[in-house]
């Protein structure tokens, strides 16, 4: 039972979520946090897109709703919540990544690769053309790279949020109408609160420690 | 009586009202009256499963069987205990200025929230609601763990809420392969996403996105019970959260989050037969096991020395259930309820240890049996039950592990089961006897241990040998449901 603009909808949505890829890959080399908190927002805007043309193409009502909650959390309300922080702790560029831009850019291009592989066996299961499995793959892998690769505290929240925003590309993928509503509201909160906690968390890092490099959390071993 | 309802609004409700409750006094009085209640209602819950087989609530929002109200009950009992004991503990760290009013109402905010979520977590039907109710179990405990805002306990802090969200990332992840399994061939979205419902349909499911779905949960629901090589932040936050709420954590949280895992076990199960998920979980469970040995017996602290024992534990319990012989699973139900009575107990007494002496080092701590004789005494009764030694019950079940995979003709898993907790029997043993004997280093300067603080390790001391000894009918009927419930057979 396919809808007549289907095939319409999926070349959109393949779009869509290629952009998500990339950038998933500016973030990776993007040292500015404040610029990193607004690539997050415009990846975000693009999942609330998919949402939205997923809704319209197979009048899944609820998956607007999943879109409208994504565009209030993630696009306005999450990026300003960082943006005040990263004002508040006046720290603004990530020094000395792990590893420096170019070999991060290969590191994400090999795991885009793997993610496409990884996939291959289970993409006739989804129903939205045939890449969009592969590109949550991508990103869930590209943000754990992030996350490893980076020391500041507020990009691995970043890298964290950038993970979610694959799960739920991955559940609209496989289902094309989402999880039900107040599963999608249960994540929704759990997120909002997330960010909340961690924001509480840098902050109180930061005044402990003076930096919020998290680097030099490393007295806890053995 | 809505019982399933209450057991959640209640601790919840009296978490909201810590918020508004003036005096220091009556927020603690609020912790200890909400845990009694949902004692209270925990075991008329499990008066109704016995006879009902399963209770249902709000059109089966709320669902629990003999496993969920087995857990139910061990939340109760280790939060009332928590409860109690943070009531002497949490006083002297105010008087002590260890922590500061503030920090004190957010104790007695957080952990009654605490235990509603975990209440959650194993009385929700629905699996997306349960993943909710995981994570809010880890973003309500993440600030006790740093109530004491040392740096060391914004490292344990941050690395616990870090690794945790990024494991139940990959458990949302899970959820969503079960969900889709669910809607395989069908462009209409499954009639409902409960457990219940997925357990009369497990037949249907595709094999494939099952597969990949429990993967994602071992490795998501896996990082939040502790299970190695994902168990990096587990001695961090056990040992710098205050100790009501290690105890909390180490007794319970652990478990519960293994409860998530569980219940996935039982549905691939069910879908795929017994080999593929049991396997893994042995795996996992024996590897947990063999990591924590080296560092117990090179352990260096007090608190991460438990914590590190906790990770054993939770491996002998995922062993028991991966060897999926009756006996094993049996042990491995009874195995987390007397875990998680011993080692609340231990944390306990690790926390007076270290308000008297004001260090947890093990180098600089000897001598205890003298200076404080009550909290050392149920310390060693504690130490002998999770190192597994008789009359406690731990022995049994572990004893019943061992014989169950051995009856299962899993010869090489028991052998090395059982090489692993010769090791940390013989790291706890040394430890603890330094700790208790030797001649004290200096006179102990802190005054004497709370009242409180010693009457919730006697209490759960008391419950664990009475238990140990004899287990009543209803309960052991209740446990031999719920080890059914595991292995598959309703």
């Amino acid at each position: 039972m396919n809808p007549p603009n289907a095939e319409t909808a999926s070349n959109l949505i393949t779009l869509l979520a290629s952009f998500m890829l990339v950038l998933q890959l500016l973030l990776a080399v993007q040292t500015m946090l404040v610029t990193n908190i607004r690539l997050f927002a415009l990846q975000s805007l693009l999942l609330a897109g998919i949402a939205a043309v997923v809704g319209y193409a197979y009048g899944a009502w609820h998956v607007y709703v999943f879109a409208a909650l994504t565009l209030i959390g993630k696009v306005f309300f999450l990026p300003w919540l960082l943006e005040r922080l990263v004002r508040q702790i006046e720290i603004e560029q990530e020094v000395r990544p792990l590893v420096n831009m170019p070999a991060s850019m290969l590191i994400c291009g090999a795991l885009t690769v793997l993610a496409y592989v990884v996939a291959r066996p289970i993409t006739s299961l989804e129903r939205l053309g045939s890449n969009t499995l592969a590109v949550a793959l991508a990103l869930l892998l590209t943000s754990f790279f992030l996350m490893i690769n980076r020391r500041k505290a507020i990009t691995q929240v970043l890298a964290l949020l950038t993970v979610e925003n694959g799960v739920m590309l991955a559940a609209i993928a496989l289902t094309t109408y989402g999880m039900p509503l107040v599963v999608e509201l249960g994540i929704f909160f759990d997120v909002m609160v997330a960010v909340m906690v961690l924001g509480i968390l840098v902050y109180r890092i930061r005044e402990s420690f003076a930096s919020m490099d998290t680097s030099k959390l490393n007295q806890l071993k053995g | 009586m809505p019982l399933l309802a209450l057991l959640i609004l209640v601790p919840a409700a009296a978490g909201l009202a810590c918020l508004l409750a003036r005096s220091l006094r009556s927020l603690a009085a609020l912790g200890v009256l909400a845990f009694s209640a949902t004692l209270g209602l925990g075991i008329a819950l499990v008066r109704q499963v016995l006879a009902l087989g399963v209770v249902t609530e709000w059109h089966g929002f709320l669902c629990a069987d003999a496993l969920s109200a087995w857990m139910v009950l061990l939340i109760s009992v280790v939060s009332l205990a928590s409860a109690i004991y943070a009531v002497g503990y949490l006083r002297r760290d105010l008087a002590d200025g260890a922590v500061t009013e503030r920090r004190f109402r957010e104790f007695y905010v957080l952990t009654p929230l605490f235990g509603a979520s975990m209440f959650l977590v194993v009385l929700v039907n629905n699996l997306g609601i349960m993943w909710f109710a995981v994570e809010a179990t880890a973003l309500s405990s993440v600030l006790l763990v740093a109530l004491y805002n040392r740096r060391t306990s914004l490292e344990a802090a941050w690395k616990y809420i870090i690794l945790g969200s990024l494991g139940l990332a990959l458990a949302l992840m899970a959820t969503v392969f079960v969900y889709a399994a669910a809607c395989k061939n069908n462009t209409e979205p499954p009639p409902s996403f409960n457990w219940s419902y997925l357990m009369g349909v497990a037949g249907q499911l595709d094999p494939r996105l099952l597969k990949l779905a429990f993967v994602f949960a071992l490795i998501g629901y896996g990082t939040k019970a502790g299970l190695a090589p994902m168990h990096t932040w587990l001695p961090d936050a056990h040992s710098e959260a205050p100790s009501p709420t290690s105890a909390m954590l180490s007794g319970v949280s652990l478990k519960i989050a293994l409860y998530a895992l569980l219940r996935f076990h039982i549905l691939t199960t069910a879908c795929l037969g017994t080999a593929y998920s049991a396997h893994l979980l042995l795996g996992f469970g024996l590897l947990s096991m063999c990591v924590a040995a080296p560092f117990i017996l090179v352990q260096t602290n007090l608190k991460r020395l438990f914590a590190y024992s906790s990770l054993e534990h939770i491996g002998i319990i995922c062993v028991g259930v991966g060897l999926s012989a009756p006996l094993a699973v049996f042990g491995a139900v009874l195995h987390i309820g007397y875990h998680a009575l011993a080692k609340a107990t231990i944390f306990f007494a690790a926390g007076n240890i270290h308000q008297k002496c004001h260090s947890l080092e093990l180098r600089s701590l000897a001598g205890l049996l003298k200076t404080m004789p009550a909290t050392s005494a149920l310390l060693v009764l504690a130490v002998i039950a999770i190192a597994g030694l008789p009359p406690f019950g731990l022995f049994l079940t572990e004893f019943g592990i061992v014989a169950g995979g051995m009856g299962a003709g899993q010869i090489l898993a028991s052998v090395l089961f059982v090489a692993a907790l010769a090791a940390v029997f013989s790291g706890l043993l040394i430890h603890v006897a330094h700790l208790l004997l030797g001649t004290a280093k200096k006179e102990a300067a802190g005054p004497q241990t709370p009242v409180s603080c010693v009457a919730a390790m006697a209490l759960l001391m008391a419950v664990l040998a009475v238990f140990s000894v004899w287990l009543p009918a209803p309960l052991l009927e209740l446990l031999r449901r719920a080890a059914g419930i595991i292995r598959g057979s309703p």
